[in-house]
């Protein structure tokens, strides 16, 4: 196996320590104001002695919310298996799970299995790639003397986004929404008003938002939907879409080709990040594939 | 010189609907630290009822606003940040308290001794108890008031 830099990393480089659980018996709701606080997409379920034996994610809720579950429901109701990875595993092996368990973050385990110490995203692993391609000494904006300049300031969007998007009206009903989010496992949808213009995104967090708040499945995606829709030029700088997301707190953006009308398609800070720390020939090799 | 809740809990606190907003929320409590004229770090969250369903922190309020990737852009130099915090003021103002409030609060009675309160407060990590008497909340402890009370006494 050649030696890329994600295969020389551990782990334990990458993951973060804030571990956010919840008993089985605590309610759907506790676990809705916990990812909206925390900002995560899940949380663990823990026995008595805090050992892992659930994890609930918003997919899990906004299926609960489909189901029409009372919103003071156990936990262990709709709660699934943790996936785990060993801190001292290598970062390749941890990606390898999470690609073929088409997830997007694991559990790590130190001493005893099933007792979380910490969690392994994309975007931690992203951030540490960024982080030690910055520093990289082979990094080939040292080797061509040093512009200043980042290589997201070289790319633009239309090269790094996914192209094509699907787009809903404002007044299809939150009951598709989670049909069709469910069915294409995507994180957001765009959602057109007059003139086909984009006014505003649905995205999972919106829809637990409304299942705690008791909005019925039929309400149009316009009661609930976030304004304004943040787009870029797909030949804007991939630096400056970066910042937007940064900035706005983002993970996704709509690229626009010609007016912010004409949406083409997205763009996920995941593959930002990537393509940052991924494109010189010290790391290529080791770019992470989703 | 008096050893329970009942001898050093605040009678008058403030109190929070569950559908207050984030912006609301945040007026009451800079009303309340100008009015006490101390910082206070978390209200209780209660129905038009009365009945307590969970508290607010400070704590609570940091989580919202912190950004989701702060750990990514703390490494990207070039990025611009002013405005930032106006930003995530914006996108968190029209939650509301509901959201975010931790429920199923600890409470004490009147009558709880001031050791068990700090025993609770520590092993919690809490600043402030609710004082419940026969389901209806009568007063908050906070700990640096347990402290200045134990002052009294023994120093």
């Amino acid at each position: 196996m050649p030696r890329t830099l994600s295969n020389s990393l551990t782990v334990k480089k990458a993951m973060h320590r804030q571990v956010v659980h919840q008993p089985r018996l605590a309610s759907l709701e506790q676990a809705i104001r916990y990812m909206i606080k925390y900002k995560i997409d899940e949380v663990l379920i823990v026995n008595e002695l805090l050992e892992a034996i659930g994890v609930v994610t918003k997919t899990d809720l906004m299926g609960a919310y489909y189901a029409d579950l009372p919103i003071n429901t156990p936990l262990q109701e709709v709660m699934t298996l943790p996936l785990f990875c060993h801190m001292n595993d290598p970062l390749d092996l941890a990606l390898d799970t999470m690609r073929t368990q088409r997830i997007h973050r694991l559990y790590v385990w130190d001493e005893t299995p099933n007792l979380a110490v910490g969690v392994l995203g994309y975007t931690d692993i992203v951030g540490l790639i960024y982080s030690c391609c910055s520093n990289c000494d082979k990094s080939i904006l040292k080797s061509k003397g040093g512009s200043g300049k980042t290589l997201a300031d070289q790319f633009r969007n239309r090269e790094v986004m996914t192209p094509g998007v699907y787009a809903y009206r404002v007044n299809d009903s939150l009951l598709k929404l989670i049909e069709d989010l469910a069915a294409h496992a995507f994180e957001a949808l765009l959602i057109r008003g007059e003139n086909d213009y984009p006014v505003g995104v649905v995205s999972k967090t919106d829809l637990i938002i409304a299942y705690r708040h008791g909005i019925p499945l039929e309400s149009e995606a316009q009661t609930i939907m976030t304004q304004p829709v943040q787009t870029s030029d797909q030949n804007d700088f991939l630096a400056n879409a970066l910042r937007k997301m940064i900035f706005f707190d983002l993970q996704y953006l709509f690229i626009f080709k010609g007016s912010p009308s004409n949406i083409v398609g997205v763009l996920s800070l995941t593959d930002v990040a990537q393509f940052r720390s991924g494109t010189c020939r010290a790391c290529a090799s080791s770019r992470i594939k989703i | 010189m008096g050893m329970t809740a009942r001898d050093v809990m605040d009678h008058e606190f403030y109190t929070l609907l569950p559908q207050t907003t984030i912006a609301e929320a945040l007026r009451i409590f800079k009303k309340a630290c100008e009015e006490q004229n101390q910082i206070v770090f978390g209200m209780v969250v209660a129905n038009e009822s009365g009945q307590l369903l969970g508290m607010v922190s400070m704590y609570d309020i940091f989580l919202l606003l912190r950004p989701k990737y702060a750990h990514i852009w703390g490494e990207m130099k070039d990025l611009d940040l002013s405005g930032i915090i106006d930003e995530a003021f914006r996108r968190t103002k029209s939650m509301q308290v509901g959201d975010i409030m931790n429920a199923g609060v600890l409470t004490i009675t009147p009558d709880t001794h001031l050791l068990m309160i700090i025993d609770v407060m520590i092993r919690q990590r809490i600043r402030h108890l609710p004082v419940v008497e026969q389901g209806e909340m009568v007063g908050m402890v906070y700990l640096h008031k347990v402290f200045r009370h134990l002052l009294d006494r023994l120093a």
